[in-house]
């Protein structure tokens, strides 16, 4: 007969003395027996003469009951498991384990044990399922294996990602386990447990198995779970349904004490400008430090589509903060363009590198809508303007503005346009105005120009619409501003407010805006509120604290207002100051920016590029980092009606690449920067108080990966636990039966023998 | 406190004396002819005719009812004689067991109780004229006083309930023998004891009394703790007279020892009527004038 495995085989050892317990109490009672001179000791003489035998058996009785008792608890508390035939041979004694093996990238801390092992975080982790794996090939009774990592669970349909389904533990699949051990690597991805639980939990659910284990191996992060009420409430269902849970921690432990430092780059992105051909555009990158001390002369090393440029020295990343450091890049070439940041190697390698991608055109078209139906030439709002954006070759913009009338609006498309100006329009039909605010809901800007020819009237009724139109805000009608009374030292007429698109001109006393003078402005109804207008911006004021320049999100979009002249008709502001160009340049990117913002993708994104029907070919090449190995994906029917084909996952980060075929023959390409998501760079353990308030009433077992026993022989066969418990239970009413018979109970009368010492 | 205080227990005395009161003639007959005097009396109250049937006493017809009516008739007296009380207190060691005070209620002792019902006894007896004599043995007499009638005899009885102990097993057959020897004349002996110890010999001593025309009064005192064995919790009993000793958990042999106990005092009651003696089982629990009360209404139903 097979003797029974303990789950808690110490808490046995500890225990064992205990069951001694009630001997040694009945032993120091016969040493300590109260002491009666009594009379009548004939009859009690007699009386045990006659129940000696009785009285002995029913003590022994008790004693062993007692014994029994303790031994039970004991028992119990260790857990134990007993492994029989019969039950294997019912399925009772079949054991399934689930191990879940965490592959985010923050798996790949590669911070050394401190205890001397070696590898990081993944590697700790692949030995400690392959250990699981071993007791378990050595283990008695049928025990099946399923083996799943995070990222392929994440993806899968319910059991597909599973490396290893469930199977019984062969030694054919104990060797495939080891091969699929051997080949993996932490993944890109910033997968959280949920999906992998909820898969698991499939798996485990119904069945007859006696003994069902999820084992968890993964970091723990903080991120993942310290709000992690999701996954709790998956593992307390498990734990219901009495699955036993082990979650296994492969973070290294006694390092140094700064070991989860890490620095992530964390942003790598255009910061305004115009991406075309000859332009200087502004980059910027910031890079985050989650280290407890500061990072000093930390290097960025920059590329640009493959070829290394001059990189940038950060001299200071505060400890938990973000250094942001900009850096200039000129295109010569139009097309997709590539530009990668890389910091130094550290503990996780996986966010020490980012991608940008941007689309760089010949010149970037914008377009100014005049609202002269004569059109004034070099006097016009768009002539100003114009001038502005592009001020000739010898500044060069990227931009193109395109002058047209207000039906330009419906027979063109905008969406081909950087940017909309809408110069002083006496009025817009209604085709107009839905093509107008279709773009701009589609994430395009719009700018308004004020001026002579706008009727407050019909702007208020067409255009703001009571706050549901494009216009920020109600017109009341042109006011002019008072010259200043104070002549030898004059308020400027215009003031800057806290935006990006005016930073330009803040500061004390900015001399160029200090000339600007501003005559006559369209008024915004007394009766508006701006508290009321969600979103709503100044950027520029009067001196008398009317706004000029106001702004508003509308849709994806941004709408800016401006109440007066582009040409220099009710101010100066065009004619000769500088300033004005930088303003309109400031402002175009402002507004350009949401339209020129690149997809952000992470693994584990789908990568998809739509497709023209009649104009592109089917076949898309899409070509994957880090060595441009090509997938030929065939577009399908996409929910819009247009074609579309895709990766179904970005497995890797980088710059992927969409080359195809239009029907002329030529060649098209789309490029697409796929990084890691920068959060699961933080290492912050979870740490285990925190563990266990995130699983408040959930059984789990939490071992560190280098003092993991798993015990795995034990967890096979039928748990005794409940059996245990129930004899346990007719043992101590036994126990009280007799004692009550045998009148061991304390009656509630005075008992004299307790006082009854001489 | 003055011994005579302490044995007479002066609330229960009290009690008595209104109680007494209360059922005067009940008392008399008890203490003054609740027993069929074996010799006559000084003074001899007529009580009744009865019709002469053979065997009577030719002296007790009266010949003036023969003379008158022809028919024999015999006069009946109602005696009353001057009682002879001896009250024999076991004072052996068993007599010792007492419930400490700090275990409850205050009880007296066995031989505090056995020693205040034969002063009460002592006193109602006196009170009433009648001589009251009080010997103390154990395995011999210990102390004893002759039977008085004069009240202030009582303080000897008290002083020879006095007497010190001596702790020593009880040997009944030879103390009741050389007493019945040693009475002068034919009385009432009470025994105050707990019987326990010489079973035979209380007995066998009995019937020497009765056989010299004594009236017997077992007066059987036993202490509540001996009668219900509430004891609880790991003890060692030790004998106060036997040698030996148990260890054991009591509620365990307390039905065992219930039973021995029973079969004991059946004997006990059994044998003492068939002393032709009058038995009363007291308990210490039990108040003392209650103890008393019982007893005399016991005896004056036994005297109609």
């Amino acid at each position: 007969m097979p003797l029974p495995s303990f789950d808690f085989l110490p808490l046995l050892w500890w225990g064992l003395p205990f069951v001694a317990a009630p001997l040694v109490i009945h032993l120091i009672n016969l040493l300590r027996y109260r002491k009666v001179r009594f009379a009548a000791l004939e009859f009690l003489l007699a009386s045990q003469r006659k129940y000696r035998t009785r009285v002995l058996l029913k003590q022994l009785l008790l004693l062993l009951l007692r014994t029994a008792a303790v031994l039970g608890i004991v028992l119990a508390l260790a857990q134990p498991r007993w492994q029989t035939s019969l039950g294997a041979f019912l399925g009772a004694g079949r054991t399934v384990h689930v191990v879940l093996l965490d592959d985010s990238f923050s798996m790949g801390d590669a911070a050394p044990d401190g205890q001397g092992g070696d590898g990081g975080c993944f590697d700790r982790g692949r030995k400690v399922v392959e250990r699981i794996a071993g007791e378990l090939a050595g283990g008695s009774g049928v025990q099946e294996l399923a083996f799943g990592r995070y990222s392929a669970l994440a993806t899968g349909t319910a059991g597909s990602g599973f490396d290893l389904g469930r199977q019984p533990l062969t030694p054919q699949v104990m060797q495939q386990l080891r091969e699929t051990l051997a080949d993996l690597s932490p993944s890109f991805g910033d997968q959280t447990p949920l999906e992998p639980l909820r898969q698991a939990a499939e798996l485990l659910a119904g069945g007859g198995e006696s003994s069902r284990v999820l084992w968890l191996v993964s970091d723990f992060r903080a991120k993942d779970w310290k709000r992690a009420d999701d996954s709790a409430s998956v593992l307390r269902q498990l734990a219901d349904t009495g699955v036993e849970l082990r979650l296994v921690d492969c973070t290294a432990t006694g390092g140094p004490a700064d070991q989860a430092a890490n620095l992530t780059i964390e942003r790598l992105e255009l910061a305004g400008g115009v991406p075309a051909t000859g332009v200087l555009v502004p980059i910027e990158v910031a890079v985050r430090n989650d280290g407890e001390t500061p990072r000093r002369d930390v290097l960025v090393e920059l590329r640009e589509d493959g070829a290394a440029r001059p990189g940038l020295r950060i001299e200071e990343i505060p400890a938990g903060g973000t250094a942001t450091r900009r850096f200039e890049a000129r295109f010569t070439k139009a097309g997709g363009h590539v530009v990668e940041a890389r910091i130094p190697t550290d503990t996780v390698v996986a966010d020490n590198r980012r991608t940008a991608t941007i689309d760089v055109v010949d010149r970037v078209e914008v377009l100014l809508v005049d609202g002269d139906p004569q059109g004034s030439g070099t006097a016009g709002d768009a002539f100003y303007v114009a001038a502005a954006l592009a001020p000739g070759a010898g500044a060069p913009t990227g931009l193109r503005p395109r002058i047209e009338p207000p039906r330009a609006l419906t027979t063109l498309d905008l969406s081909a346009f950087d940017c909309v100006w809408v110069l002083d329009v006496e009025r817009l039909d209604q085709p107009e105005i839905a093509a107008l605010e279709a773009y701009a809901r589609s994430g395009g800007g719009v700018v308004f120009f004020t001026g002579p020819r706008t009727q407050a009237e019909i702007v208020n009724r067409t255009l703001h619409r009571d706050g549901e139109g494009l216009f920020p805000v109600p017109l009341a009608g042109p006011v002019d501003l008072l010259p200043d009374a104070n002549a030898t030292d004059p308020v400027p007429d215009l003031v800057a407010e806290e935006h990006p698109a005016v930073a330009v001109l803040s500061g004390q006393r900015n001399p160029l805006l200090g000339a600007v003078r501003i005559e006559r402005t369209m008024a915004v109804d007394r009766g508006f509120d701006a508290a009321s207008a969600a979103g709503l911006r100044r950027l520029l004021s009067l001196r008398n604290g009317a706004a000029v320049m106001v702004e508003q999100p509308f849709g994806d979009g941004l709408v800016v207002a401006v109440l007066t002249t582009a040409a220099p008709v009710w101010n100066n502001w065009a004619r000769g100051n500088p300033s004005w160009v930088v303003v309109l340049l400031e402002l175009e990117s402002h507004l350009a920016r949401i339209r020129r913002r690149a997809a952000a993708l992470e693994v584990g994104d789908p990568v998809a590029v739509r497709l023209e029907q009649g104009v592109d070919e089917i076949e898309v090449d899409f070509s994957l980092p880090p060595d441009g190995t090509l997938v030929r994906q065939t577009a399908a029917a996409a929910p819009g009606g247009d074609l579309e084909a895709r990766l179904p996952a970005a497995v890797a980060p980088g710059s992927y690449a969409a080359r195809w075929r239009r029907l002329d023959g030529t060649e098209q390409e789309r490029l697409f920067a796929v990084n890691v998501d920068p959060g699961e760079g933080r290492l912050e353990r979870v740490g285990r108080e925190s563990l266990d308030r995130t699983l408040a009433g959930v059984s789990f077992r939490y071992d560190r990966a280098e003092s993991l026993q798993p015990q795995v022989g034990s967890l096979a066969g039928v748990s005794m636990v409940r059996p245990l418990l129930h004899l346990l239970l007719a043992v101590l009413v036994a126990e009280q039966l007799l004692a009550l018979r045998a009148s061991y109970h304390a009656t509630r009368a005075a008992a004299p023998g307790t006082t009854g010492r001489r | 406190m003055p011994a005579s205080r302490r044995y007479l227990h002066p609330d229960a005395i009290a009690r008595i004396a209104r109680l007494e009161l209360r059922a005067r003639a009940v008392v008399e007959g008890v203490l003054a002819g609740l027993h069929r005097s074996p010799y006559k009396g000084q003074s001899v109250e007529f009580l009744q005719h009865r019709e002469y049937v053979r065997g009577d006493d030719l002296r007790r017809v009266d010949w003036k009812v023969w003379g008158r009516q022809d028919r024999l008739y015999v006069k009946e007296f109602e005696e009353e004689t001057n009682l002879r009380l001896t009250l024999l207190v076991d004072c052996s060691a068993s007599m010792d067991y007492a419930r400490p005070a700090a275990a409850g209620p205050p009880a007296l002792g066995k031989y505090d109780y056995a020693a205040t019902l034969a002063a009460s006894l002592a006193w109602l007896a006196l009170s009433h004229g009648d001589a009251v004599g009080c010997t103390l043995f154990d395995d011999h007499v210990r102390a004893s006083v002759p039977a008085r009638t004069k009240r202030s005899h009582l303080s000897s009885v008290v002083e020879v309930l006095e007497t010190p102990r001596a702790g020593r097993t009880t040997a009944f057959l030879p103390v009741l023998r050389s007493l019945a020897e040693t009475l002068p004349r034919r009385g009432m002996v009470a025994i105050v004891s707990d019987l326990l110890g010489d079973r035979e010999g209380v007995f066998q001593g009995l019937q020497f009394l009765r056989k010299r025309g004594h009236d017997l009064l077992v007066l059987h005192v036993m202490d509540d703790d001996e009668l219900e064995f509430p004891f609880q919790g790991p003890t060692r009993f030790e004998g106060l007279e036997l040698p030996d000793h148990i260890n054991c958990n009591p509620r365990a042999l307390r039905e065992g020892y219930l039973a021995a106990l029973g079969e004991f005092l059946a004997d006990v009651r059994t044998r003492a009527a068939a002393a032709r003696s009058d038995y009363a089982l007291i308990r210490t629990g039990e108040p003392l004038d209650g103890a008393l009360v019982k007893l005399l209404s016991r005896r004056a139903a036994l005297a109609h």
